[in-house]
């Protein structure tokens, strides 16, 4: 098994005190299914080359929340925005009408809950965003492929078969080929939307371990219904409940002692 | 997701944590009347006291195991957080000082058998006072801090400090007393000797009931208080 980094390698001190860059920043967020309020007046800060967990109960509004960043409602009828959504540094609100969706998928990316490779070759499920971007080079697609792959952590385990369908990979594979493709267009931020309930202990584990290398790369927010995962894996965490932000903190202080009774109850399992 | 309710959703976690908490009160009785009892033994001599001391010290270990087993089981199993983790922290932490302050009530009842062996008499002659108002002071200490425990009632915590500073400085003066003693009366080195480990014995004990009080203000309001000065902070509340 590979050894797993020392504890200081993946969490920083609590309380130390950080020189915090905000990456993005939601002010006064209300999102609409038709007349349905999914989100309430969110505000909330996302730092730069952080790991921001989302927690909350089924229909609390998490995963909208994260599809707000790229938006992906814009391809569901009936929905609509309040509020911003800004990202730093040069202050674009992610959910202006006048910003094009496709450029916002390009500097936030997306892994979703089930992994859903392009049924095409390994190298090409990387390539297509890189493509997309205009590199027509193929050296240069062939390097960039290569450090996404190396990034995602799975180049080993599949630089001698880059012509196999990403199809052929197991399922934690094919995630952190996602994950891959994901990180070729470098985004600044890389949403996740429950990563790992489709995967098994080790496959889980190793996602988590490469969520805790990129943090340094690229900042990430990951909807989980896994606390644990939260815990492991997140420096913040939000949590949400019936579309409202009920407390964000850091992870360390929210896991074991937030400030509000809805997170102690909802984290501690006390719903019934 | 329905309204919160007062238990968990896994009842049997409910059942654990409760259990963890009543077997802590109970081995924490047991230390008070140990003290108790260990500090009548000496004072009046009562072998038979003594003899009860040191054999429930084995039941005082054997909490102490299977409350820690128990924490341990818990923390695998259920990854307890928030409040449920400093619960079993707090009982954990506490039940160490708990097993300690055991100890020293046997070593208290070791000083009352020797001493009632001896046939110039026990120690309580010469410093009967300071003996009794130390016995009480720690016993009280370790009876409010048990019962903090139980209640998680940081409030309290002030009291088993101020217990702990009294208890701290009766023993000073009680050996300045006995210092005066032992240099005017060479014959009763050896009693001297035996009160002067009597009294330690009873000022940590009082050391002990204040880490409880800590475990429980960390319990109550997870702030760790235990290095931060003599006075504990007045955080939290019922819990």
């Amino acid at each position: 098994m590979t050894p797993r980094p020392s504890v200081e390698a993946t969490r920083r001190p609590a309380n130390a005190e950080e020189a915090l860059v905000v990456k993005s920043r939601a002010e006064g967020l209300s999102f609409y299914y038709g007349a349905v309020r999914a989100l309430k007046d969110l505000n909330i800060e996302i730092r730069e080359k952080r790991v921001t967990a989302l927690i909350g109960p089924s229909g609390c509004g998490k995963t909208t929340f994260l599809r707000c960043f790229n938006r992906m409602h814009d391809l569901t009828p009936g929905t609509r925005y309040e509020g911003r959504i800004i990202l730093f540094p040069d202050s674009i609100d992610l959910v202006d009408k006048g910003v094009d969706p496709i450029e916002v998928r390009m500097r936030i990316g997306m892994v979703f809950q089930k992994p859903n490779p392009f049924p095409k070759s390994i190298f090409e499920n990387v390539a297509y965003g890189l493509r997309v971007r205009g590199l027509r080079s193929k050296p240069r697609v062939e390097e960039e492929v290569e450090r996404a792959l190396r990034r995602a952590a799975i180049w080993d385990e599949v630089k001698d078969r880059l012509d196999s369908s990403g199809l052929s990979l197991s399922g934690g594979q094919q995630q952190r080929l996602c994950i891959a493709r994901a990180l070729a267009t470098n985004p600044e931020i890389l949403l996740f939307d429950e990563p790992t309930s489709a995967l098994d202990p080790i496959a889980t584990a190793r996602i988590e371990e490469l969520i805790a290398e990129l943090r340094d790369q690229v900042t990430v927010i990951i909807v989980t219904h896994n606390m644990q995962q939260a815990a492991r894996v997140s420096d913040y965490t939000a949590f949400m409940y019936l579309g409202e932000l009920i407390e964000f903190d850091n992870t360390s202080k929210l896991f074991t002692n937030p400030s509000q009774k809805a997170t102690e109850d909802y984290i501690t399992g006390r719903y019934g | 997701m329905s309204e919160p309710n007062e238990g968990h959703t896994f009842k049997a976690y409910d059942g654990a944590l409760s259990d963890l908490r009543l077997r802590a009160h109970a081995m924490g009785l047991l230390v008070a009347e140990q003290v108790e009892t260990a500090v009548r033994a000496l004072l009046e001599s009562d072998r038979e006291a003594a003899e009860g001391v040191l054999a429930r010290e084995r039941q005082i270990n054997a909490y102490q195991t299977e409350i820690e087993a128990e924490s341990f089981r818990l923390l695998a199993q259920r990854a307890p957080v928030a409040s449920d983790l400093r619960m079993v922290l707090a009982i954990s932490r506490a039940v160490t000082d708990l097993e300690r302050a055991g100890d020293e009530s046997k070593k208290i009842a070791r000083f009352a058998l020797a001493s009632a062996g001896r046939m110039s008499g026990g120690p309580s002659r010469v410093m009967h006072r300071s003996l009794r108002h130390m016995a009480e002071l720690a016993s009280e200490a370790m009876r409010v801090a048990v019962d903090a425990l139980d209640r998680g009632d940081a409030r309290v915590a002030h009291d088993v400090a101020r217990l702990d500073r009294e208890l701290d400085q009766e023993f000073e003066t009680a050996l300045r007393q006995l210092m005066t003693v032992a240099m005017e009366r060479t014959r009763l080195l050896r009693p001297i000797f035996d009160t002067v480990f009597a009294l330690k014995s009873l000022e940590r004990i009082g050391d002990h009931a204040k880490n409880v009080a800590e475990h429980v203000v960390f319990l109550v309001s997870g702030a760790d208080v235990r290095h931060a000065g003599r006075d504990l902070p007045a955080r939290g509340s019922q819990h």
